[in-house]
């Protein structure tokens, strides 16, 4: 059966098959019993950069690079087809010639000239390389979330736990607690509106209940500074035991008590850019330090030097309280 | 970090002295450089990184350890080093991670 005789046969059927076949986005080839291309339609020669020339005639494995001679493919079409007529979604990794490494899925399906008997193969061809990678980072993305959604609960309990409770109301406990879990959200919530966290941001959304409460804070920074998220929690989590603190016992907790928040980014002597934070409160009680360490400070201390590989140097001074934050961006 | 921080806690509750902790793979090697631990608490992951090296360093020394990990530990390359540690779970509790370490330890 040539090509003339195929597309007489598809007007016979009342189907416009031949323009149905022109417009299919997928890649679609018609092979004769031999497995030879009788013939390909425009999506064909586009996906794969070829011509008619070298289409048309040539054998299915000895297109492009040979990329469809796969013995199991070969298996399928020789033995699947005559017994089930049709193949469905095989998938073919391979690098093709012009276009690099892909992944098709192929679905082949046998029909048969009704008066001549003569059996012909419709091999359509769907790239699925965007969306197999799309799927991939899918899961990759799941699995992450979820390890985050993990380590973000063993942070709440963490929390939960070092929350004092001696002497202590449940109604004060529970606000000390909502207190540090909403720093948490709200670090969360400027480090993850963009991959990385400026933290200027970050000060003024930690701050924000105390801000809008008081003209005693000052915030004076120039310039956007990047943090990553990791940064930007432990950062977050420091600046409200800080504010906590300074409500409690220090400049914030008196009238005309003033509290001056600035940073700024400078490099070190071996050019590492190194983030500086300070935090002078003045105009308050005279600052004097913990008899016991609480877990406010052990945690200033601990994010300082452990997670963002800095220094803090809390200074109690007679006009209040400065805590000198250093760290690496 | 609040992590690191509540079990360092823990562990200083019930009598232990902590050298560490280490927040990278590097620096809990470094650690091992300069101390020799009785025994070890080990994330499955540091910033990243599975922590099958430091798991590798502790069995070279003879030093026994326990995993607290959300994760799978079979799912990482050179997971023989991890085998037969016990993985106490991430979050963890106090009474589990106690009663893990004085198994650990001979």
């Amino acid at each position: 059966m040539d090509l003339d005789e195929l597309y007489r046969l598809l007007r016979g059927s009342h189907v416009q098959a031949v323009s149905i076949v022109n417009t299919l986005r997928d890649p679609l080839v018609v092979l004769d019993d031999d497995f030879r291309v009788l013939t390909a339609n425009p999506a064909f020669y586009k996906t794969f950069s070829t011509s008619r020339d070298e289409t048309i005639g040539t054998a299915l494995a000895d297109l492009g690079n040979g990329q469809w001679n796969i013995p199991e493919l070969r298996l399928l079409l020789d033995q699947v087809i005559p017994r089930s007529t049709s193949v469905i979604d095989y998938e073919v990794r391979a690098e093709f010639p012009h276009i690099g490494p892909r992944t098709m899925l192929v679905s082949a399906q046998r029909l048969s000239h009704p008066d001549s008997g003569q059996r012909i193969l419709l091999f359509t061809i769907v790239d699925a390389t965007e969306r197999r990678q799309a799927d991939d980072d899918k899961d990759i993305l799941i699995g992450e979330l979820g390890h985050r959604i993990k380590n973000l609960l063993a942070v709440t309990r963490a929390i939960a736990r070092r929350t004092g409770v001696e002497g202590r109301s449940a109604e004060e406990y529970r606000d000390d607690f909502l207190g540090r879990f909403d720093a948490l959200a709200r670090s969360l919530a400027v480090s993850t509106q963009e991959a990385e966290a400026d933290l200027g941001q970050l000060v003024r959304a930690v701050m924000e209940p105390w801000l809008e409460e008081t003209s005693a804070i000052t915030l004076d920074g120039q310039g956007a500074i990047a943090l990553l998220p990791r940064q930007a929690m432990s950062l977050g989590m420091i600046l409200h035991e800080l504010a906590t603190n300074a409500l409690k016992h220090g400049a914030l907790s008196v009238p005309g008590g003033l509290l001056d928040i600035s940073w700024n980014l400078a490099e070190d002597r071996d050019g590492q850019r190194q983030v500086h934070l300070c935090w002078r409160e003045s105009n308050g009680p005279e600052a004097s330090p913990p008899e016991a360490v609480g877990f406010g400070t052990c945690l200033i201390r601990f994010a300082t030097e452990v997670d963002l590989k800095g220094q803090a140097e809390l200074s109690y001074r007679q006009d209040g309280f400065v805590a000198d934050l250093t760290f690496p961006q | 970090m609040l992590i690191a921080l509540d079990v360092q806690m823990m562990l200083q509750d019930n009598g232990y002295t902590v050298l560490g902790p280490a927040g990278t793979v590097e620096g809990a090697l470094r650690l091992l450089d300069d101390m020799r631990p009785d025994v070890a608490v080990l994330d499955g992951n540091l910033r990243g990184r599975p922590v099958v090296p430091v798991a590798q360093r502790l069995r070279d020394l003879g030093i026994p350890f326990v995993l607290s990990s959300a994760y799978d530990i079979l799912a990482f390359d050179g997971c023989e080093a991890l085998a037969g540690a016990e993985n106490v779970g991430k979050p963890v509790t106090e009474s589990r991670l106690i009663a893990a370490l004085q198994r650990a330890l001979p």
